[in-house]
């Protein structure tokens, strides 16, 4: 609807002015440095090691973001009161938290679209520069399209790592939205040593509790596929499909409860 | 015609202390009506809850009882909030945007194609008067013209009623003048305006009603005209070019007499001494009448008596609308 | 009122995408099983100083972490090797436990689990008992006056490297460890002067089965069966080298008709041994899982 991409436009160009982009700056300089001090020592592993460094760059840049913008996406302007005269206006406070949800999702969306452009960029110039033996030496092409499997599940990830920050900042803190995110986050990317928490504690309700939290907590992991591309191991279209639509469910679920505590919250 | 804004004994409590157990009662049972087309004061001390009333008006927050309607639907109705303008106490916008883009913003939040939304932006900016900043960041505004931004942000939409807190504070005397004409000019238009102050030569220049709540709870309302305690008291006079014989031979009819400086006094007469009749002496001893000003109650010692009133359970002026 | 939407709707839309978040990601599990293990490390960092350095401050954990990843990694591993899954295995079986106990060093069930399945041959281990070894001589290392270790390494030399001498020389040294039983000497003593009998391992396995751990115990009584079926193995063959051969040579039905068996023999674990009908000679069958026996040579003829 149109007000709630009025709420999302505004939060992309606030994250514009808030320098935001000075992130891809750092990460396309970063790639290009890297790419040419690996071309002067190693010979074949480099396409390799810039494909996980610009994976993982893209990862770890993306979750920064998400968590210092989404921890304040609400928390601020609740707090510097400038929602009082947006209220006033015609939109509803569940459009109101929709708006700002999708308008960091946008601003994510096009961080990591031009990283990945960055990333095939560089890619494509060590392909271009590669020798045949080189080549016929190297497993995978420089320049492969598995790669946005796993760009697709990064991307993913960071949406809901933005709703679980959103969420938290319905009602709490930027400091304590960030500790409970990050928290969260690394949880969830343990998750699969929480099932498996009896190999080194005994107490039954500590494993009891920790096998609830694994079932409970989204499986950070699983949205990791960086190993797999890289080195050509199979990414079956049923796993994309269904560790996508638990992301979307999470979303969901994360920014349902968000606009419930929102729209009953009194605002000093 | 129907109220433009009513409440019926709303109440606010917010839970206090660790346990939550003692509630803070911020608003107890205010029953209102503003009628519509009229310029409405909502007067009270700093604390008394008038904040309060109109962020329960604005639903920023919630009641605990009672209900509030704006424009005959209740308040918060989403569509109701096309045909009013809010400005808030103190205002904060977006650091980042300017001026311009702020009202384009909430422009685009009202549906406006392009062309309306340039038309009104311009308008408005020329009548609050940073037509010259409007490409200015918000971050780089001064508290005054933050101000004006405000006023220019709840009048888009051409509201039916305006709702104001404290909209002169920060203003320097040129501002206040400038948004005093302001408000006139709505009420000149038809629109109802609401605004609350703690400052009552505000109210007096402006209102034709007032409600005066006290420690959350209603202490008067009425028009001014009407509520006793608002009424002068005395005069009080400043002259120039006297000398101290003529005020000694003035006698009592100059009332109290201070020196300000050598020839200039000032006259503090009581309600049975009408100026009126001075004023010939005055000019034939040689003085010039440099103020006259109407000595009356500060609107905290009518508070107080309010307060002590409402405390005792008499409720003295009934609420209400007025006669 | 209506700015603020209606809750219940909205706190049953949060619970219904939350539970179907859940389902979705336990289907997903079932049906696309991940191997942690294998996948965090295409280890990256396979020297454990390296590690070391990186987990400053939360190197207990890091450790833990890497246990559990090493459990994971076997019971994977074993899993697959039991669907019948060609290849190697167990790669990372002995880098994972060298980095939870160099994160570690006093971490006890890794070196313990390591000395009995690092040299466990291939479909149950990565038969490595080099490897065994030297993770239990750092643990030696870090504790040197745990008498477990030692017994350990001598359990290494006898079981898997039939190397009686040096068997014999480390069980002696566990002895003289404050705490040590007082059946090590005897243990010691037998190994360096028969060093072959099946009575001496017998003996030591059922030591283990009065073991803390479950696995350790879980692998004596394996051994002890084991040891068992060769017992059987041994009278079987006896049995069909007196009846003789037939027209086609070994057969479980000459046994049979004189009554000896009542059907096709049973290894202690239900499955039927396997004739091979030229020589007489019988084995455990590989599908059993007691297979692989342990070296002939610990069978005496």
């Amino acid at each position: 609807m149109r007000v709630i991409r009025t709420v999302a436009v505004n939060v992309f160009r606030e994250s514009v002015r808030d320098r935001v982009p000075y992130n891809l700056v750092a990460f396309a300089v970063l790639l290009m440095a890297a790419s040419y001090i690996l071309g002067q020592l190693t010979a074949g592993q480099d396409v390799k090691i810039i494909k996980d460094l610009g994976l993982a760059a893209t990862s770890i840049f993306g979750l920064f973001i998400a968590i210092f913008i989404g921890i304040g996406l609400v928390s601020k302007e609740v707090e510097r009161r400038s929602v009082y005269a947006l209220l006033a206006k015609p939109l509803s406070r569940s459009q109101f938290i929709l708006g700002k949800y999708l308008g960091l999702a946008l601003t994510l969306t096009v961080n990591v679209a031009v990283m990945t452009v960055a990333l095939y960029a560089v890619l494509a110039y060590m392909g271009w520069v590669q020798t045949p033996a080189m080549k016929a030496a190297a497993e995978l092409p420089a320049v492969d399209p598995a790669l946005l499997k796993a760009v697709l599940l990064i991307t993913i990830e960071l949406m809901v790592v933005t709703a679980l920050a959103l969420f938290f900042s319905t009602f709490s803190t930027p400091l304590l939205s960030a500790a409970l995110t990050l928290g969260i986050y690394i949880a969830g990317r343990f998750n699969a040593d929480l099932r498996h928490l009896d190999a080194i504690v005994n107490a039954r309700p500590v494993v009891w509790l920790a096998r609830a939290a694994y079932h409970v907590l989204p499986d950070f992991a699983a949205f990791d596929v960086k190993t797999e591309v890289v080195h050509g191991l199979p990414v079956p279209a049923g796993y994309l499909a269904a560790t996508a639509g638990n992301g979307v469910l999470y979303i969901a679920a994360l920014v349902a409860a968000a606009t419930l505590i929102f729209s009953r919250r009194d605002f000093k | 015609m129907p109220a433009a804004i009513r409440t019926d004994a709303l109440t606010k409590d917010y839970a206090v202390g660790f346990w939550r157990k003692r509630p803070y009662r911020a608003l107890d049972a205010l029953t209102l009506e503003v009628p519509a087309g009229e310029v409405f004061g909502f007067l009270g001390p700093n604390g008394a809850g008038k904040t309060t009333t109109l962020k329960l008006l604005m639903q920023l927050i919630f009641p605990t009882a009672g209900r509030a309607e704006i424009l005959g639907r209740p308040a918060g109705d989403v569509a109701t909030r096309r045909r009013i303008g809010y400005l808030p106490e103190n205002p904060y916008f977006y650091d980042y945007l300017t001026a311009e883009e702020l009202l384009q913003y909430f422009g685009r939040l009202f549906g406006y194609d392009a062309a309306e939304r340039r038309r009104r932006i311009g308008a408005l900016l020329d009548r609050v008067g940073i037509a010259s900043e409007r490409r200015l960041q918000l971050r780089k505004f001064s508290k005054g013209m933050l101000q004006r931004v405000g006023i220019a942000q709840a009048l888009l939409n051409d509201p039916e009623v305006v709702f104001l807190d404290e909209p002169m504070s920060g203003l320097d005397p040129i501002g206040r003048r400038d948004v005093r004409a302001l408000i006139l000019e709505l009420r000149d238009q038809g629109r109802t305006v609401f605004f609350s102050s703690h400052i009552l030569a505000d109210a007096e220049a402006l209102c034709g009603r007032v409600a005066v709540v006290a420690a959350g709870r209603l202490a008067a309302a009425g028009r001014l005209s009407d509520l006793h305690a608002f009424q002068a008291r005395g005069w009080e006079l400043v002259v120039a070019g006297l000398t101290p014989e003529v005020i000694a031979r003035l006698g009592a009819a100059a009332g109290r007499a201070t020196e300000i400086s050598p020839g200039r006094y000032t006259l503090e007469l009581s309600l049975s001494q009408p100026p009126e009749r001075l004023l010939p002496e005055l000019t034939a001893a040689g003085g010039t009448l440099v103020s006259l000003n109407p000595l009356r109650d500060s609107l905290e010692d009518f508070f107080m008596q309010r307060v002590a009133a409402v405390g005792r359970g008499a409720r003295g002026d009934t609420p209400g609308s007025g006669a | 009122m209506t700015a603020a939407p209606a809750r219940l709707p909205l706190a049953g839309l949060a619970l219904a995408a939350l539970a179907g978040a859940i389902l979705l990601q336990a289907v997903r599990d079932l049906r696309y099983p991940r191997n942690e293990a294998l996948r965090a490390g295409v280890l990256y960092v396979r020297s454990p100083e390296a590690m070391r350095r990186l987990t400053f401050g939360f190197q207990a954990l890091a450790a833990d972490v890497y246990w559990v990843r090493a459990l994971q990694h076997y019971g994977g591993d074993r899993l697959d090797a039991r669907a019948g899954a060609a290849g190697p295995r167990y790669q990372l079986l002995y880098p994972l436990l060298d980095i939870a106990t160099t994160l570690d060093p006093y971490f006890n069930i890794a070196y313990r689990f390591g000395a009995i399945f690092l040299g466990e041959p291939s479909p149950g281990g990565p038969g490595r008992p080099d490897q065994a070894v030297a993770l239990l001589r750092k643990g030696i290392a870090a504790m040197p006056q745990k008498w477990e270790y030692y017994h350990d390494v001598g359990f290494v030399y006898y079981w898997r490297l039939r190397d009686y001498q040096a068997a014999g020389h480390w069980f002696q040294r566990a002895a003289e460890q404050p705490g040590a039983p007082n059946w090590l000497p005897s243990l010691a003593a037998s190994m360096l002067t028969r060093s072959n009998d099946r009575a001496t391992a017998r003996f030591m396995w059922q030591q283990l089965l009065k073991s803390e751990q479950a696995w350790i115990r879980t692998s004596a009584e394996r051994s002890l069966l084991q040891i068992e079926a060769l017992d059987q193995l041994d009278q079987l063959e006896a049995a069909l080298r007196r009846v003789g051969a037939q027209g086609g040579g070994y057969a479980w039905s000459s046994l049979i008709a004189r009554g000896l068996l009542r059907g096709v023999p049973l290894d202690p674990a239900g499955v039927p041994y396997e004739l091979e009908p030229s020589t007489g000679r019988v084995h455990v069958g590989p599908q059993s899982p007691l297979w692989p026996m342990p070296d002939e040579t610990v069978h005496p003829r």
